[in-house]
């Protein structure tokens, strides 16, 4: 009978503090994911639900099945340790269905070329680099390279 | 080469002198104009908590017109404290997740328990018990939303007899008491957050979480005194002369003490001449010397401390207008000052190598979520909302409001 000889003000704030704490720990139990905790402080199937993602990228032995010459190509240039699809982007749907022309990778944009060779002092000396606004007036780096053989001239 | 690329390329090149690691040199500090204003308006709030608990616990009676409008600030900005947080991790869909998964051994994480302490078991819970009795009164005489808004607000007792308005009075104050050291250890802790930082000279030190403290107290003094002014000057009515010179004197009790401590601070770090001393150097001298030469020292302590501090001595003999004027300017440049005391440390300390041989350069851009703009609104929403709260507990059309005295079942 304790409860009810407390002042009304206070009763009511108890009331109020119970509704709070207790709508935290439902919303608690709810919105808390399952796995969290199963190893520490994150979720136990955070890698599984990463591995369930349907992958977007090829790879590039797909390219070399159909793009045999532009792969021997650049193969034997100085960019054979880069990807196809570092520059072209993800293309497991073209792989899946080479006839869909909505899912053929797009023209390369030109920010493919300076992503890695714009001036950037952190990068190493020996890795050719340009200052992209006094380099060239033009509109294309392919006017004068060739991306698939650096080294040889359009 | 599309003037699109090239656009983008000459602006994201940051600039930088001496030795900087590659990794520093490509970026631009991490904690921008955002976490600047994040210590800011939580210093605001501790500062105009502790004005308004000079009233509660330490009974300056001549600061009763002030009182209310103190604890509204307080509350005001409170609310809006986690929100430059918020905007600048990005995905604000996300933060209900920091509450459901609570950290105890992050101290980033420990912000959610301080707020959540400051905010629902001390400043909500006193304004609560203060305004009570007005809330009771209000809602008996209006009607439509806002006589929605005030009978909710009672939470639905109207008891306001004698006994239950000494017990109000009694849990505020004990409120009040338990929210002083709560205030300080909000903004402590703010100040802890970089001064725990051991790897950064101009953060790491023991004296930082009590700067933090003691400038909050200053800035939110500051606030108090600017918005009680201004809210005379829009509702046409004289300001209390009595109580804007005992706000004055406690301003430039706090100012005192923390100019004292900061030169303190000063001269250790001089005298120690630490291994980070040569950058501290540049620094001061050239990167951030508008700010910490101009705008924190000259503006916002030399110039306030000479004009506070002649008016203790020649108080009676400098006319009101003049008085209230040089009061006004005196909070307005401490505001300005200790924003820019925030920037130094918050920028000051990213604009240096680890190597502590080079120097990184800062730029903010206009719009963007990280830009000037969103500053500006984001300093602005905390005086939008105050203006609300005033419309709706400090208006004059309401019984018995005014500009509020401590509720207080007296006798």
């Amino acid at each position: 009978m304790g409860l009810f000889k407390m002042p009304p003000q206070i009763v009511r704030l108890v009331l109020l503090t119970i509704a709070i704490v207790g709508s935290y720990f439902v919303a608690r139990a709810f919105l808390t994911p399952a796995s969290f905790h199963q190893y520490g402080w994150f979720r136990g199937n955070a890698l599984e639900e990463l591995a369930s993602y349907q992958p977007v990228f090829a790879g590039k032995k797909s390219c070399e099945e159909c793009h045999d010459d532009q792969y021997q190509k650049l193969m034997k240039g100085a960019h054979k340790g880069l990807s196809c699809e570092g520059c072209h982007g993800p293309s497991q749907a073209h792989v899946d269905d080479p006839d869909d022309t909505a899912a053929r990778p797009k023209k390369e944009p030109f920010s493919a070329c300076v992503r890695c060779h714009e001036f950037n002092p952190s990068r190493p000396k020996w890795h050719h680099q340009i200052v992209s606004r006094t380099h060239y007036s033009g509109n294309k780096c392919t006017d004068c390279h060739v991306p698939h053989s650096p080294l040889d001239v359009p | 080469m599309t003037t699109e690329v090239t656009n983008i390329v000459v602006e994201v090149m940051p600039h930088f002198e001496g030795y900087v690691y590659p990794n520093e040199s490509g970026q631009h500090p991490l904690w921008s104009v955002l976490i600047v204003l994040y210590p800011y308006i939580t210093g605001l709030v501790a500062g105009a908590f502790i004005m308004a608990s000079l009233v509660r616990v330490f009974k300056v009676r001549a600061l009763e017109p002030v009182y209310r409008l103190s604890m509204l600030t307080a509350l005001a900005f409170l609310l809006c404290a986690p929100l430059p947080l918020l905007f600048h991790l990005g995905h604000p869909e996300r933060c209900y997740e920091v509450m459901m998964t609570p950290h105890l051994t992050s101290p980033m994480a420990i912000f959610g328990f301080v707020y959540a302490w400051y905010l629902m078991a001390v400043l909500l819970l006193e304004l609560w018990f203060d305004f009570r009795r007005d809330l009771v009164a209000w809602s008996n005489v209006t009607s439509g939303f806002r006589g929605i808004i005030y009978r909710l607000f009672t939470l639905g007792v109207t008891d306001v007899s004698g006994p239950a308005l000494r017990l109000d009075d009694k849990i505020g104050r004990t409120l009040s008491i338990v929210g002083i050291p709560s205030a300080f250890l909000l903004h402590g802790y703010v100040g802890f957050i970089f001064g725990s930082i051991k790897a950064n000279p101009w953060w790491g030190s023991p004296l930082v979480p009590i700067i933090f403290i003691l400038s909050a107290v200053v800035s939110g003094i500051a606030l108090c005194v600017f918005n009680y002014m201004v809210l005379s000057w829009v509702r046409r009515r004289n300001t209390d002369m009595p109580c804007l010179d005992i706000m004055a004197r406690f301003l430039f009790y706090a100012l005192v003490v923390d100019a004292a401590v900061e030169g303190l601070d000063w001269i250790h770090r001089i005298y120690a001449a630490e291994e980070g001393f040569q950058i501290m150097k540049v620094m001061i001298r050239e990167k951030l010397f508008y700010t910490l030469n101009l705008g924190q020292a000259t503006m916002g302590t030399l110039l306030p401390l000479l004009l506070l501090g002649s008016l203790q001595l020649l108080r009676k003999r400098v006319p009101e207008l003049i008085r209230r004027r040089m009061y006004f300017a005196s909070s307005a440049l401490i505001l300005v000052g200790v924003l820019a005391m925030r920037w130094n440390v918050v920028i000051g300390g990213q604009l240096f190598s680890k190597s502590l041989r080079g120097v990184m350069a800062y730029k903010m851009e206009f719009s963007g979520m990280e830009g000037w703009f969103m500053g500006a609104v984001l300093l602005a929403l905390p005086f939008t909302i105050l203006t609300v709260f005033i419309k709706l507990f400090l208006s004059e059309k309401l019984p018995s409001a005014g500009h509020g005295e401590p509720t207080a079942a007296r006798g």
